[in-house]
């Protein structure tokens, strides 16, 4: 018989969603199957998915928030009168944020109402190429076909299940943004009259692979006065370059928080106080160290949400090593007329923002007559960490290893914030580069930035960059002043020259 | 100042002998706390009062602020501090690169080759930049009696407390910015447009309505179609205002604002030419005053050249120091052609939110290329920042496009982050790009600058 809708999406975050009301613009019949398995430890949330929930968004608030306490302490060098210490409290930032998420999930359930897409809030799997199965959390049961279905499911972070104790008593992102109190706080229960207001929290981060979420979540943390401490195995934001990457640690460090560098836990117990003792591998020193903590955070990577999916059914391949589904340039899988777009595809950014566009245009080449493909090149994109790192294009790693250190030239500076001169703030690791080809006009081949309001700044560079702009163009144009991002127009100080790259002023 | 110091140093730098002319500190007026800075940047004034209205979100995102007072001579005295290494700065970089510095008043004589006359001393060159820049004006008293007893940006730095209650007089960004600084750190302030209802009348109206109303928003009482009769000081030492409105179609109204410590003029700037016996020389100024040059910034007299506010052209520092460079590089290196191009020059107003603009507004856009040609694409809305707050300052952009392949040729837009946003923008809209090109490009999430990236 004929399908029931011309468009099924399973999975309402943002790749889905986006895919799903482009194609109802061309006057489809999509419907969208969201669902939301509980974390280990309970955690649930509502329709949007990963950036809107327990990603993106709350972090970038919370992040806001320990932007917050340090201008709080900067203003008074700008004459406001403030008694120190101020006093951060989490269930009012975490109240805030969370209500607000909870207005995002409605207003999502009300864009589809409004652009009569189907909702189903049900899990799905398939039952052959054109027909998912529904469940719903009470285990009933609907049939859904359709012409084309779009897998967008997304990811979930991972445990280090081979770690005793970590399943049972650590978290993860999907909790953290959901906690009603602090992290820093252990509930008592054999001492109702302690309270820990300034707790201990690790972020553990083993394989890097998502190292800019303990990075960021070990920032804003430490931000709004918790006593945090990251412990990860190797190198710090592996797949960044890796000179901006120790920039931003040492920031970190700098600002409290605490790095154990190259250790991995090797279990995680529970104290009788309630709080967590770890045990972990020192494999610069050869030793075993261990310390308690009120909270323990894995980020160590997100694994694609296809388990129950039943993909073997109807044959949509996956990468043997990450499980991701494997697509083509136009986000079709092995199987005709099922496609797949978002965190779960292998090869793609982890990346709201290339979700959305690669929906769309998919959702334009079904529907739409239209051929565009989705640019995978030139993505930028910025990690929050309390000094932010914006960057679009090649790593400097990646430059020479494409072109040759001879055939590319690397224009730096250190610069200082003006905000940051009334308040005495650090500077040291203020920097930029430009990496270009060494040829004559100089295409600029990537661009690194750290420091305040580091997204707005690199926005606007990204598209220059995706017109092909070189070091020329960018010397062409007039700085704006006084601002950070004019010292991007003023790099002239090579790497190779070994000149002092510290900007002196006008 | 930035154009003068940029010249003499790139000059310098390839391999000219220079001398520069200088009677007070060194980086003139974009850095000396004694003068405002032309391109509108308070030197960490505007960070002073964003720290300030932030303040008052801090509850919003979790933090205890008990009630928070503001001490103006902290800032006064750090920013003094500030300044004055900058002025070492400045000098030490001039001292470095063997340019000899001549204290005084420079003006032109009579002798038949141009030649500078300093305190009794006459020096000559075959090149001569004037970079003199320019002063606040402020209305003779003989037109507004009393006027003198109001002061200008160039006295607002040498206040040493927080006036009370405020009036500043002007519409310009300059007028804009004092006014946002004072009203948030809790002088009582009032503006008062001449002429119109809005404020920086030649930006595009979306920003001249959108800032008009976000000064009302932070607290400033904006009066339309005003202007100040008369200025008297009272018994106690505070000045009475007498104003007089306009409003078309009505009958002209007048009133006092009283007790008013502190009246600051901010309606316009002239530049320092009157001294400079520029007519000794055969050097033509327009009708302000300003230096006539041609576009590669030569005067009406052979050797003799003038860049930035001193000109009266796109008065920011950036560009002074670029026009500046460009001139040594066309005197000093043979580069013929060098010169700064005027058009596409990004620029920012440092008010509550900051406004980023670039190109043609749209009634230029529309004047130069017709109406069915420019596209226009604008959004507005509340920045991520808000979501947990009970303050809410909204951002609003606008895109001007023309031609069929729908090139960007104006960019404006008022919100926080707009400071840091636009620089990269400028870079792509020098380039040419098209409305194409910015859909084309992946937006970051979740930031403002995403927005213009995915206009519809």
């Amino acid at each position: 018989g004929k399908n029931e809708y011309d468009l099924l999406v399973i999975g309402g975050g943002s790749g889905g969603l986006a895919c799903a009301k482009e194609a109802a613009q061309f006057g489809r019949k999509v419907a969208v199957l969201d669902y939301v398995d509980p974390s280990p430890q309970g955690t649930k949330w509502g329709l949007g998915g990963t950036c809107v929930n327990v990603g993106c968004i709350p972090k970038k608030l919370m992040h806001q928030a320990a932007l917050l306490g340090n201008a709080l302490k900067d203003a008074q060098h700008y004459g406001w009168n403030i008694s120190q210490p101020v006093h951060h409290t989490w269930s009012v930032m975490a109240q805030a944020v969370q209500n607000y998420v909870k207005s995002l999930n409605w207003g999502h359930r009300v864009q589809l109402q409004d652009k009569k897409v189907k909702y189903f809030h049900m899990k799905g799997s398939f039952s052959d190429p054109h027909t998912i199965r529904g469940l719903t959390k009470a285990g009933k049961e609907t049939i859904v076909t359709a012409e084309n279905i779009v897998i967008a499911t997304g990811g979930r972070p991972k445990y280090p299940t081979h770690i005793a104790g970590a399943l049972e008593y650590g978290i993860t992102s999907d909790d953290l943004f959901w906690l009603k109190e602090s992290p820093g706080k252990t509930l008592p229960v054999y001492c109702p009259f302690i309270l820990h207001l300034s707790g201990l929290i690790v972020c553990i981060s083993l394989t890097d692979t998502s190292p800019d979420v303990s990075l960021e979540c070990a920032g804003f943390l430490t931000g709004i006065g918790l006593d945090t401490t990251v412990m990860m195995r190797s190198i710090p934001l592996r797949g960044f370059d890796q000179q901006m990457a120790s920039l931003v640690t040492e920031h970190m460090e700098s600002y409290g928080t605490k790095f154990l560098k190259r250790c991995f836990p090797t279990k995680v117990e529970k104290l009788e106080s309630n709080r967590l003792q770890v045990t972990w591998k020192n494999t610069d020193l050869g030793t075993e160290e261990g310390d308690s903590f009120d909270t323990v955070m894995w980020a160590v990577g997100r694994a694609p949400d296809t388990e129950t999916l039943n993909l073997e059914t109807v044959g949509v391949k996956t990468n043997s090593e990450t499980g991701k589904i494997i697509v083509d340039a136009s986000e079709a899988t092995s199987v005709p007329h099922i496609y797949a777009v978002g965190d779960i595809t292998e090869g793609r950014p982890e990346l709201t923002p290339t979700a959305i566009a690669a929906g769309k245009l998919l959702a334009r080449r079904l529907f739409g007559q239209s051929s565009e493909l989705m640019d995978y090149d030139n993505v930028p994109t910025t990690v929050f960490t309390p000094l932010e790192y914006g960057c679009v294009g090649l790593s400097e790693e990646a430059a020479v290893q494409r072109y040759g250190s001879d055939n590319i030239e690397v224009y730096h500076a250190y610069y200082k914030p003006l905000e940051f001169t009334v308040a005495e703030r650090d500077a040291t690791q203020c920097y930029m580069k430009m990496v270009c080809l060494r040829e004559r006009e100089q295409r600029i081949l990537g661009l690194h930035f750290i420091g305040p309001n580091a997204g707005e700044v690199i926005q606007g560079f990204a598209l220059g960059i995706k017109c092909g702009a070189t070091y020329r163009q960018l010397m062409k144009t007039v700085g704006i002043h006084p601002t950070c991002a004019e010292e991007i127009t003023k790099l002239h100080i090579t790497k190779r020259s070994g000149l002092d790259a510290t900007v002196t002023g006008c | 100042g930035s154009g003068g110091l940029a010249g003499a140093r790139r000059a310098a730098e390839l391999g000219a002998r220079v001398a520069l002319v200088e009677p007070r500190r060194f980086g003139g007026t974009c850095v000396s706390p004694w003068s405002w800075g032309a391109d509108g940047a308070p030197t960490g004034g505007g960070r002073e009062t964003r720290t300030g209205t932030f303040i008052h979100d801090h509850a919003d995102y979790g933090f205890q602020t008990p009630s928070v007072k503001f001490n103006w001579r902290t800032i006064k005295e750090k920013r003094d501090a500030y300044v004055r290494r900058l002025n070492e700065i400045y000098e030490n970089n001039l001292k470095k690169a063997h340019i000899d510095i001549i204290r005084g008043y420079g003006k032109f004589t009579a002798d038949p080759q141009p030649t500078i006359e300093v305190d009794g001393k006459k020096y000559t060159a075959p090149h001569i930049l004037i970079a003199t820049g320019g002063r606040p004006a402020i209305p003779p008293d003989s037109e507004i009696p009393g006027a003198s007893l109001g002061i200008t940006s160039d006295g607002f730095f040498d206040l040493e407390e927080l006036p009370r209650r405020s009036v500043i007089v002007g519409a310009g960004y300059i007028a804009v910015e004092i006014a946002g600084i004072l009203s948030t750190l809790g002088s009582k302030s009032a503006l008062l447009i001449r002429q119109d209802a809005v404020v920086l009348r030649t930006f595009d109206s979306l920003i001249s309505s959108n800032c008009t109303q976000e000064l009302e928003n932070i607290g400033v009482d904006v009066w339309k179609h005003t202007k100040v009769k008369t200025v008297t000081k009272t018994p106690c030492g505070l000045l009475d205002v007498t104003v007089t409105s306009s409003v078309p179609g009505h009958k002209p109204t007048e009133g006092v604002i009283r007790d008013v410590d502190c009246l600051l003029w901010a309606v316009g700037r002239e530049p320092n030419t009157e001294d400079l016996c520029l007519d000794l020389v055969g050097v033509q100024v327009d009708d302000k005053g300003h230096v006539v040059v041609d576009e590669y910034q030569n005067s009406t007299r052979r050797g003799i050249y003038a860049v930035g506010d001193v000109c009266g052209r796109a008065l920011l520092t950036p560009v002074a120091i670029a026009a500046g460079r460009k001139l040594a590089h066309r005197l000093f290196e043979g580069k013929q052609d060098s010169r700064l191009d005027y058009h596409n020059i990004p620029t920012v107003v440092f008010s509550h939110p900051p406004i980023g603009t670039v190109g043609l507004t749209e009634d230029e856009a529309v004047a130069m290329h017709g109406k069915e040609n420019v596209k226009i694409y604008n959004t507005s809305f509340t920045p991520l920042y808000y979501a947990v707050t009970q303050r809410k300052v909204k951002c609003v952009m606008k895109l001007v496009c023309a031609g069929k392949e729908e090139k960007v040729v104006g960019l404006h837009m008022q919100g926080v982050g707009c400071d840091e946003m636009l620089q990269g923008f400028a870079v792509a809209i020098k380039m040419g790009a098209t409305k194409a090109d910015l859909d084309n490009t992946v937006a970051i999430h979740p930031t403002s600058a995403e927005e213009l990236v995915t206009l519809r």
